[in-house]
């Protein structure tokens, strides 16, 4: 199995604070693996540096076979667009489209709309009878169910999630994971998730845990 | 000097445009291009100053106004061509398609657009009939200069931006019509206009004379009133928008129509629209090229009726004819009629204005012609380089042919030449105003 993911130094700085210290990772590709630590740890910042969304100080970064720190703007931004998939916490739906139009929305920016291939994963994350519904009218677990279908919708070779159960409670959360868990069955792509909660954690295949900016630990779930 | 340099930079500029994009339109031949382009450009500016020296000047012109107009007409074809072809009919690029691109075709196409861009430089030159070798020289150099900037220039164009042949066709095409429409006897669009003007009126005139209107049982004379809307200007003027716009919108429709790639048998749905996404914007890039073409051609129609030749359009000095009806012009005195200009006289007789004007052609002679022809409204005419202009066709009649009845050419008045000047009858003059120009063009106004 190639690497899909591969760090090597991986550092991010903002000034004097040191956000990550570097960092050698390694993500197969199809693995789930789930960043752990308390606030202030560097999870979030080592996910946004995997996904492109942000650009580390230091080190090497490769991403599917691609060098990121040597794409330019408009590069980086293709790569976000065709390779990454992203669920928040804060699920950051459009409040005034549709369930069907916040997904359509996601392939509007990748390429072109296809409302029919939008309902099919609509259908897919069992929202089939909730697609002309907004935000508002929805739950929280189906607002995250609609997150994962407009992160799904473009093909990502990489999911990331930054604690995208935070806001639900355990019933939602199951339901969630289990749909992550058939995805990713499905689709192989890689996931890289950042909880606090040790529970959702163990739904990867592998928890690495930083403390401040340091990766401190890793752990191989099932060993 | 300097003001015959900035005369050419609107022209050097277009060249420099079409050489543009030609190298992106053909990039995989840029050595081929960036070559038959210039010799081109040389073979043109030579066989101007060559054509200009053995031919009289307004015969050049013509000639390299034809070629032009075989140009439009050949972007007319490519225009239908390429619509046939984007409608289904091909589901691939045609044959043609990659011959166009061959060594052979493109280092014509691109010989033949230098040719053309030269000749329309060169024919700006001042002294061209006297062989301005000197200035050619110069011109030639500036071009070369031109063709190097461009090269450098095209390499700055995203990838992306690409133009099939029709589009490629139709920009070269719009740049060498508004390259040649500042020059009024390179000009098209004027001549156009008054193409279709008379085809209009002659035909709408049979048409309806045919039908006997004017005395037919039921449709009344007062219909002659909305006929003669068929007549005006305004006909020749939008009826020419369409034949001018027509190829460039064509090419704009058929990429329009290009049917967008089969991606049904791919699975992945992200694959699927990622591939429509390309072809979309793909799509929209080579409307560019033909969108441009269509905005050149209507600075081209701008430029047409705004020309950049000045006239010599004298103000009609009254004339009042004496108690016999005769009305003198002298040869000689405060106007010199034997000066090669034309001089405008104004005779009112019994609330009626009667505008003509006395002229002496290349050939030495007087002639005492109406400031109107037949056909037109009664504009009156302006004087320049060898011609003279009717204002309301822009049609330009050569002085040689002043004085000749029929078509365009202002109406010629009887007179008699005497030592002292010129005689002429006042009666029949206001007789033949009235007769030929009013009666036919059914206008109520005086001319300018």
């Amino acid at each position: 199995m190639s690497a899909t993911i591969e760090t090597a130094g991986l550092t991010r700085s903002y000034g004097d604070i040191c956000a990550l210290k570097p960092i050698d990772l390694q993500v197969p590709q199809g693995e789930w693996l789930s960043v752990m630590g308390h606030s202030g740890s560097g999870k979030s910042t080592l996910m946004n540096l995997l996904g492109g969304l942000d650009r580390p100080t230091g080190g090497a970064l490769s991403v599917g076979g691609q060098d990121l720190l040597a794409l330019a703007e408009d590069g980086l931004a293709r790569f976000r667009r065709e390779y990454v998939g992203i669920i928040f916490q804060q699920h950051h739906l459009v409040p005034y489209l549709s369930a069907l139009e916040n997904v359509m929305m996601a392939q509007y920016f990748h390429s072109v709309p296809d409302e029919a291939e939008a309902r099919l994963a609509l259908e897919r994350v069992g929202l089939g009878h909730r697609l002309k519904n907004r935000p508002s009218e929805l739950s929280g677990g189906e607002q995250q169910r609609v997150c994962i279908a407009r992160a799904i919708i473009n093909s990502p070779k990489l999911l990331l999630g930054d604690e995208p159960t935070g806001n639900l409670d355990h019933k939602s959360t199951i339901m969630v994971m289990e749909l992550l868990r058939e995805l990713r069955a499905e689709e192989r792509f890689t996931i890289i998730m950042v909880t606090h909660n040790q529970d959702v954690a163990a739904w990867g295949d592998r928890t690495i845990y930083l403390d401040d900016g340091v990766l401190v630990r890793e752990e191989r779930m099932g060993a | 000097m300097l003001a015959a340099a900035v005369k050419l930079v609107p022209q050097l500029l277009c060249f420099a445009g079409i050489v543009l994009v030609l190298l992106r339109g053909l990039h995989a031949r840029r050595s081929t291009v960036i070559a038959g382009v210039g010799c081109g450009f040389l073979l043109g500016t030579a066989a101007t100053l060559v054509l200009f020296r053995t031919v009289a000047a307004a015969a050049s012109l013509a000639v390299i106004r034809d070629v032009i107009g075989a140009a439009f007409l050949l972007l007319c074809g490519v225009a239908v061509a390429s619509l046939y072809l984007s409608t289904g009919r091909a589901a691939t690029e045609p044959p043609s398609g990659g011959f166009l691109r061959g060594a052979v075709p493109v280092g014509a196409g691109a010989l033949l657009a230098g040719f053309v861009s030269a000749a329309i430089c060169a024919s700006r030159l001042p002294d061209v009939a006297a062989g301005a070798v000197p200035a050619a020289l110069i011109l030639v150099v500036a071009a070369a200069a031109l063709i190097v900037a461009a090269s450098a220039l095209e390499k700055l164009l995203p990838a992306s931006f690409t133009a099939s042949p029709a589009s490629l066709a139709a920009a070269v095409v719009a740049l060498l019509l508004f390259s040649s429409s500042s020059i009024i006897r390179l000009d098209l669009f004027s001549p156009l206009t008054m193409k279709v003007m008379k085809f209009t009126h002659d035909f709408v005139h049979q048409f309806f004379e045919s039908m006997l209107i004017p005395d037919h049982l039921f449709i009344r004379s007062y219909l002659w009133g909305y006929i003669g809307l068929f007549f005006g200007k305004e006909v020749g003027f939008w009826g020419g928008m369409v034949i001018w716009f027509a190829p460039a919108l064509l090419i704009l429709l058929a990429v329009r129509l290009e049917p967008l790639p089969m991606v049904s048998h791919i699975r992945q749905g992200a694959q699927r629209r990622r591939l429509l996404a390309e072809a979309i914007r793909n799509r929209r890039l080579k409307l560019v090229l033909p969108l441009i073409a269509t905005l050149l051609l209507g600075g081209a129609i701008y430029k047409s009726r705004f020309p950049s030749v000045e006239y010599w359009d004298p103000k009609p000095v009254a004339v009042t004819p004496a108690a016999s009806g005769e009305i003198f012009i002298p040869r000689k005195g405060e106007i010199e009629l034997e000066d090669g200009r034309l001089h405008k006289y104004l005779l009112k007789q019994g609330g009626r204005e009667v505008r003509f004007f006395v002229l002496m052609t290349p050939a030495g002679k007087l002639t005492v012609d109406l400031d109107a022809c037949a056909i037109c409204k009664p504009d009156g005419y302006g004087q320049a380089e060898g011609t003279v202009i009717c204002y309301y066709c822009k049609t330009l009649i050569p002085l040689e042919t002043v004085g000749k009845p029929g078509g365009c050419n202002p109406v010629p008045v009887q007179f008699t030449e005497k030592p002292d000047g010129v005689h002429l009858d006042s009666v029949a003059l206001a007789n033949l105003w009235s007769s030929t120009v009013q009666s036919t063009t059914k206008v109520k106004e005086g001319g300018k």
